[in-house]
């Protein structure tokens, strides 16, 4: 009686098969998926990787090329070059004879060279996640959308 | 019995085989020789890599921000001897745009390649870019034409040609302020440091710290390479246009008296910043392999600091200093000149042999006589004038930061070498050396008018890490009153007035004093040579600039009244315009607007 019973809910054999075969192709299909996934982010990791290889060639160039560049402004500005220059175009040195003094008010005359900020001085803080991440989806829809703002990407 | 080959079992055949397969060329790939190169290969296409980055050393600046020492982009030029197609090329472009030898490139560029030994070589270093771009611009055309060449031998390449570019020690002044700066030897590249100067007194702070780090090679696996902050940037106290102008008048005083050597110093003596330090020889900093042929003969980098001499009689500001703040006289102190003065069984006589009669304390100055200032040594004692040299850091370091400075250590009572009669020759600059960068921070104090001595330096402010960290003065003594200090001025500036001194600039009411110092030698004094100097300073009332000349042994003339004297003047004429200094009429009109 009791087989009979069980008999009378087992699924049909070709069901069974078809269950087994769905789960292993689901499987196999999420195995697919995962490695695709694995893949495409590896993939993109390794395009990331060489893109930062190469920037990282480039700021050092550009840092070599900043210094450079300070140096040869440095060169045609020199003391020499400059009074070469000056005396070329038929400038002459000036003479503690010829030198006219005269009170500019508000002048402090010149001062010392500040080639970078203070130490006391603080960095202000600058946004490091873009406003478009911050904002919530009505801000976005008013501020974004509509225009009542001011963007802000 | 199931059947054998059915359709689904042959299928299923097939596919076992294949998956058979598959392992069997995995456990080959992975046992096999080859495998295991290839193994190698990607582990050192794919594996980790050490670098040590070098930070850009820090620049060096004048007071107004001017460039005094640099970096500029070169390359270094290697060729990788797997990757060479045309040797003959590579030579005949290189020798030509690099102007190297042909048959020496030739033979680098047809080396074997033997891998792991024998993979690269380097032609050239420091090569500008210019020469870098011309090449880059030549590999570029033989590249297009290679695209339409037919018969592939005969093609011109130049692959196998690398560039690494790297940065260069650059001095845009050139010989100007070298003395100061020093030189860094950029061709030794890892092994390069600071020499002389501001760039070995700083050495660490301009190299800043080097960073080795393990990159992987693996581009996944890439890691930011860590930000390295450059070296600390120097701001220096230099005005690179007084120190262009002393450069100038010290140079061509050298050359119009047939002195051996020229030093001038320029300091502010109410901070001790120095505006200029001019001494002779210099050197191109930019060419510092040529340091053995511009300092023969143990010639010091900087005399300023590096060389001790007998000053002579500038060292008599001292002495009078001393005994002004010590009460031992006063201006009006009389005394009278015979001509010679016994001490500790020696005779001391003035610099004409002559005997100058009564004379007030600003006469025994304007006449520099060594008799006088001998008989107030002796009126002070020797206890009581030692002090006060000592006070004024005679025989000690100034620590001015410059590397290489010497000092002569100070003869006192009580020492082997120290003798009864020095009291009277150390009272007028003999018996006693000293250095120039010495007498400029001993006679500051006077000059200032508020008897405090300022540490003469060189570094106005540093930056590092994008912050700009200013040196305030140093004040390293007081050693006498600031009333002494008036006094003894307007002294010095009475007795220049009424010899009619060549030292005297129109307009503006200078002190200062002449010294003629004798040299000594193995069998006493040299009789033809001596050393001339001159420290003047000014405005009296409201002092700007302290200036200390040296000509070491002219020819011209033996005097300090006659040699150094007209090169005081003839800087401090340039210098007021430069450091927009009116004359005292037209200032005192201007502060009273």
């Amino acid at each position: 009686m009791n087989h009979l019973f069980t008999q009378a809910y087992q699924q049909a054999p070709w069901r069974l098969q078809i269950q087994r075969i769905g789960g292993f192709l689901v499987a196999l299909v999420a195995v697919v998926i995962v490695a695709g996934v694995y893949l495409f982010i590896s993939a993109q990791t390794a395009t990331a990787g060489l893109e930062i290889q190469t920037l990282e060639r480039e700021r050092e160039s550009l840092n070599r090329t900043i210094a450079d560049r300070r140096a040869k402004l440095a060169e045609l500005t020199s003391a020499g070059v400059m009074s070469q220059r000056a005396a070329d175009l038929g400038f002459i040195r000036p003479d503690m004879s010829t030198a006219i003094y005269m009170v500019i008010p508000g002048y402090q005359g010149r001062q010392p060279v500040m080639i970078a900020p203070p130490p006391s001085s603080d960095n202000l803080p600058s946004p490091i996640i873009k406003q478009s991440y911050r904002q919530s989806l009505w801000e976005w829809f008013f501020e974004g959308v509509l225009g009542s703002g001011n963007g802000g990407y | 019995m199931a059947k054998l080959f059915t359709r689904t079992r042959i299928i299923g055949y097939f596919f076992a085989l294949m998956g058979a397969l598959i392992l069997f060329q995995m456990v080959r790939i992975q046992t096999n020789v080859n495998a295991q190169k290839m193994s190698e290969s990607i582990e050192e296409r794919y594996g980790t890599i050490v670098r040590t980055i070098y930070p850009e050393r820090g620049n060096i600046y004048d007071r107004w921000g001017h460039l005094l020492a640099g970096n500029k982009d070169v390359y270094e030029i290697g060729i990788a001897l797997n990757e060479v197609e045309n040797p003959d090329t590579l030579a005949t472009v290189l020798s030509s745009v690099l102007e190297l030898n042909y048959g020496e490139v030739y033979e680098k560029a047809n080396l074997e390649y033997i891998e792991g030994e024998q993979s690269y070589v380097v032609v050239a270093d420091f090569v500008s870019a210019e020469k870098v771009n011309e090449l880059s611009a030549q590999y570029e055309q033989f590249e297009n034409d290679r695209t339409k060449a037919k018969n592939s031998d005969s093609v011109q390449s130049m692959r196998g040609l690398h560039f690494v570019g790297h940065l260069q020690r650059t001095y845009p002044e050139n010989s100007l302020a070298s003395n100061i700066l020093g030189f860094y030897n950029y061709r030794d590249r890892e092994a390069s440091t600071g020499y002389y100067g501001v760039e070995e007194k700083y050495n660490e702070l301009l190299a800043g710290n080097p960073v080795k780090i393990t990159m992987p090679k693996d581009p996944t696996l890439m890691e930011e390479v860590p930000n390295v902050p450059p070296g600390s940037s120097l701001v220096l106290t230099i005005d690179r246009e007084i120190q262009a102008m002393t450069e100038r008048i010290i140079d061509e005083a050298v050359k119009n008296n047939g002195a051996e050597s020229g030093t001038a110093i320029i300091m502010d003596p109410t901070n001790g910043e120095i505006l200029a330090m001019a001494v002779t020889p210099r050197m191109n900093p930019n060419e510092y392999w040529d340091y053995g042929n511009v300092f023969t003969d143990n010639t010091p980098f900087n005399r300023a600091l590096s060389e001790t001499y007998e000053p002579g009689s500038v060292f008599k500001v001292i002495t009078m200093a001393a005994a002004l703040d010590s009460g031992t006289v006063t201006p009006q102190t009389q005394f009278v000149d015979t001509g010679s003065i016994y001490v500790g069984g020696y005779y001391i006589y003035n610099w004409d042999r002559g005997a100058w009669g009564p004379q007030d304390m600003t006469g025994c100055m304007q006449h520099s006589l060594n008799v006088c200032l001998s008989w107030i040594a002796t009126e002070m004692g020797p206890t009581r004038f030692y002090n006060y040299l000592q006070a004024f850091g005679i025989g000690r370091r100034t620590n001015l930061d410059l590397a290489g400075e010497q000092i002569w250590p100070l003869s006192l009572p009580g020492d082997k070498d120290w003798y009864e009669v020095n009291l009277a020759t150390n009272s007028f600059g003999q018996g006693v050396a000293t250095t120039p960068i010495q007498m400029v921070m001993a006679i500051s104090a006077v000059a200032n008018n508020q008897g405090i001595m300022y540490a003469p330096h060189l570094l106005q402010a540093y930056i590092q890490d994008g912050k700009q960290y200013n040196t305030p003065p140093v004040a390293v003594g007081a050693p006498i009153g600031a009333e002494t200090a008036k006094t003894l001025t307007d002294m010095l500036a009475v007795s220049l007035e009424s010899e009619s001194s060549v030292a005297l600039v129109p307009g503006y009411r200078l002190a200062g004093k002449t010294g003629t110092g004798e040299i000594p030698s193995a069998g006493g004094y040299e009789t033809d040579l001596t050393n001339t100097s001159f420290v003047g300073w000014g405005p009296v009332d409201d002092p700007k600039f302290l200036v200390y000349v040296w000509l070491e042994k002219p020819t011209s003339d033996r005097w300090g009244s006659t040699v150094a004297a007209p090169v005081f003047s003839d800087i401090v004429k340039e210098l007021v315009v430069l450091l927009n200094l009116p004359p005292d009429d037209t200032r005192h009109q201007l502060t009273a607007q």
